[in-house]
């Protein structure tokens, strides 16, 4: 008795083992493909949409110290579909394996297609996808998708997954181009009230791009030259209700992503210009933002005005003119000369989001909401409008908490 | 199989009562109260507990009064053989619908993120078959289940909201009163289907050691679930803002979402497995209550042998809509609605008859003598 007891329960333990496996959704890792990169294009068919797909090949890279595979770490295909979920299917005309949007990272979409009114429906399609993650990004490629993924030919970083991982998380960091995640993207536009801004990013290089200052490069203007891989991340594409209205600078968007407390910026390095008498007209600064931003409102009265602080700690990472920061007086001019420096340059930024993007360039409307009762009041008020109209102005609260290694002037 | 009718203690209840009902923060009902009132929602749960608050009261201040007695019992004494039987019987089916069609959500959840071509009956008849052998194993071993997990299960919701939080704005509460404070107050009122399941537990009142447990363990349960329900939606609405509304289930939309760094990005799965047994628990007990009711009206001693076909019936009348859709903004909220004003009424009626009865006073004499 005792043997067919335990024997009988062996038995359904074995049973409720295999049933684990599951029937319908069982799904093997060898058996599918995974879609790292997606690309939307207009199409030359009336009424469909281009997509490419950027396949990774798990097989490459994984195995350590040699022996893997001699295939290519990727696949690219491109053609015509009504939408990007059915796409799926017709990709496995030429795809051996059963393609899944699972691991999607980025979604890249053409600068004509994303300017095109009807890209909102088509994007919008990702929301009821049950595969695509929220967290996957949105960036806008000068050039076309299609032709972005070919010419994206990472040198180090041959595995595509990797590569656009850290290239964007990085990127973010460094605060030069936004953090767009589709959640983002959702989320801002549903809002409606403010603007949302994608990461811009192209695999083509100008031709004969000039110099500028800082980083006011779009993308696809950074001079670089070498043994390289063209692709760029720099810089915004502004999104208005789902539509591409415009574009911003690596620095703008930097300059952005500090007034925006919801992004993820660590510290990151810029030039401020020199104070002091010297050749070099400017020095380098380590800016961390130290808590969030204050923002005080007064939405009475025609004209409403918008007090920014940003509470900013500096590292002075170089001292072009050598001079002694242990005397007060050096400091003071230092600490003005920052203050009037990022003034400025947030004010401008501001003030060409309400000119010429027509809107908030990051969600500043939470801030306003707190001045309102109901819902209905705040839908009065009309912030997208009254944005426009606001008198913006921004107070940088700076700390210098390190004056770099050297204290002293040294002889020369 | 003979049972021996276990007691419970007040651990065990306070535990079961938490998976039962606070689970639905996990599924549409954020969601839901989020398009009532928009971002004052979070107000909704514990407004909604004050007033519920009432009724709860009365009823279990004149259930005090017969002791180790449960609420169709009571029911029955109160209002005569045959009202009694009727207003039974009317409790029982509107519990049965509701139990059908919150299955089917559950189901539909289960189905929309995790097993997307699996057919829909054969994840709801194994949902049910599950909670069918639980509900069969008695309420001793549910309260046991329900106390291993708890602690579990609590916790991975927490770190659920923690996670969130890294993402979301607290900015977005505001404006503080949402669409007007009378529009909150009107819609926490038809909000009380929120706690309804309380009035139905007082039918495990005879499985107490005391009831002053049953009370205590009522009321614990009672705070800590509107908390957490009111916790739940301020955290979606902080993490999801105006999409909330649009969302049908957040919590699972939050679970996707959410990652521990970008070497551990896709964590769902450890919340999933944690939130399937939650609801295997919350639906174990529905069966249970649901039984007990069935065999109370019907006066069948041996209930806990209908569990299987009961839970085959409800199977089936959950099969019945065609889409998760017509469940969820159909049926459900008008189910809930009856749900919540009849047994609102029906508390205040039992405590009302008990009054004009003067079963109060006659309790006080007893006790004097």
């Amino acid at each position: 008795m005792q043997k067919t007891k335990i024997i009988s329960r062996i038995l359904l333990l074995f049973v409720i083992v295999f049933s684990l496996t599951g029937c319908w959704d069982r799904e093997e890792l060898e058996d599918r493909s995974y879609v790292i990169g997606l690309g939307l294009d207009h199409s030359k068919h009336k009424g469909k949409i281009k997509v490419t797909m950027l396949l990774a090949n798990p097989e490459v890279g994984s195995m350590q110290g040699g022996g893997g595979s001699t295939e290519k770490p990727r696949e690219i295909i491109s053609f015509d579909a009504n939408d990007l979920i059915v796409a799926k299917v017709t990709a496995n005309a030429i795809i051996s394996r059963l393609i899944s949007y699972d691991l999607l990272k980025i979604i890249v979409v053409s600068e004509e297609f994303a300017r095109d009114p009807k890209f909102w429906n088509i994007i919008s399609d990702v929301s009821y996808d049950k595969e695509i993650r929220m967290n996957a990004y949105l960036a806008v490629s000068k050039e076309k998708a299609s032709e972005y993924f070919l010419k994206n030919n990472p040198k180090m970083e041959t595995r595509p997954h990797k590569y656009f991982q850290y290239m964007i998380d990085h990127g973010i960091e460094n605060g030069l181009i936004p953090d767009s995640t589709l959640f983002r993207l959702f989320r801002t536009t549903e809002r409606g009230t403010d603007l949302f801004l994608a990461m811009n990013t192209t695999a083509v290089m100008e031709k004969h791009p000039k110099f500028k200052g800082e980083d006011e490069y779009y993308a696809g203007q950074v001079n670089a030259s070498g043994e390289l891989d063209d692709t760029q991340f720099i810089g915004s594409a502004v999104f208005w209700n789902g539509v591409m209205i415009g574009k911003l600078t690596g620095q703008e968007t930097s300059i952005i992503n500090t007034l925006d407390d919801t992004t993820n910026i660590s510290d990151f390095l810029v030039n401020i210009p020199n104070p002091f008498p010297g050749i070099r007209k400017s020095f380098a600064v380590r800016v961390l933002k130290r808590e969030k931003n204050k923002v005080k409102m007064n939405l009475k009265g025609p004209r409403p005005k918008i007090f920014i602080t940003l509470p900013l700690n500096f590292d002075i990472m170089s001292n072009p003119s050598m001079v002694d920061f242990s005397k007060k007086k050096n400091r003071e001019i230092l600490k003005k000369e920052i203050a009037r420096h990022l003034k400025k340059e947030n004010e401008e930024v501001l003030k060409k989001a309400q000119k010429e993007l027509k809107g908030a360039p990051y969600p500043l409307s939470f801030y306003a909401r707190k001045y309102f009762g109901t819902i209905q009041e705040f839908e009065k008020f009309n912030w997208a409008k009254s944005y426009l109209k606001a008198d913006i102005y921004v107070k940088a609260d700076i700390e210098i908490v390190d004056y770099g290694k050297k204290a002293k002037k040294v002889g020369k | 199989m003979n049972q021996q009718p276990g007691k419970l203690g007040i651990r065990e209840y306070v535990s079961m009562v938490i998976l039962m009902v606070g689970l639905k923060a996990t599924e549409d009902t954020p969601a839901a109260l989020y398009n009532m009132v928009q971002n004052a929602a979070w107000m909704i749960p514990i407004l909604s507990a004050g007033i519920f608050f009432i009724p709860l009261f009365l009823l279990i201040k004149t259930m005090s009064l017969y002791q180790e007695k449960n609420l169709f019992f009571v029911i029955q004494k109160l209002f005569g053989k045959y009202i009694g039987f009727f207003v039974c019987l009317l409790i029982f089916i509107i519990s049965s619908f509701g139990l059908s069609f919150d299955s089917r959500t559950y189901t539909n959840i289960i189905r929309v993120y995790y097993f997307k071509t699996t057919p829909v009956l054969l994840l709801y008849a194994l949902l049910m078959t599950v909670c069918a052998y639980g509900a069969k194993k008695g309420i001793k071993h549910i309260g046991s289940v329900a106390y291993l997990l708890i602690f579990s299960i609590i916790l991975s919701l927490f770190v659920v909201f923690g996670l969130s939080t890294q993402d979301s704005n607290i900015q977005a509460v505001f404006p503080f009163w949402g669409t007007g404070r009378l529009e909150i107050l009107k819609s926490s009122a038809q909000r009380l289907s929120l706690f309804v399941e309380f009035f139905m537990l007082t039918m495990l009142v005879p499985f107490f050691t005391s009831s002053k447990d049953f009370r205590k363990g009522t009321w614990i349960a009672y705070i800590y679930v509107s908390i957490q329900i009111s916790a739940a939606t301020l955290f979606f609405i902080c993490l999801l803002d105006h999409s909330l509304g649009e969302m049908g289930y957040p919590f699972h939309t939050a679970i996707r979402y959410i990652s521990l760094g970008s070497y551990i990005p896709n964590i769902e799965i450890v919340f999933f497995i944690l939130w399937v047994m939650a609801s295997f628990i919350r639906f174990t007990v529905f069966l249970y209550i649901n039984a007990l009711m069935f065999g109370e009206t019907f006066h069948i001693k041996d209930f806990e042998f209908l569990i299987p076909s009961l839970a085959t019936i409800y199977l089936l009348i959950g099969s019945i809509p065609e889409t998760p859709l017509q469940v969820g903004i159909e049926l459900k909220p008008f189910i809930a609605t009856t749900a919540g004003l009849l047994f609102t009424a029906v508390s205040i009626i039992v405590w009302l008859t008990a009054l004009l009865k003067g079963e109060f006073k006659h309790a006080k004499n007893k006790n004097n003598i």
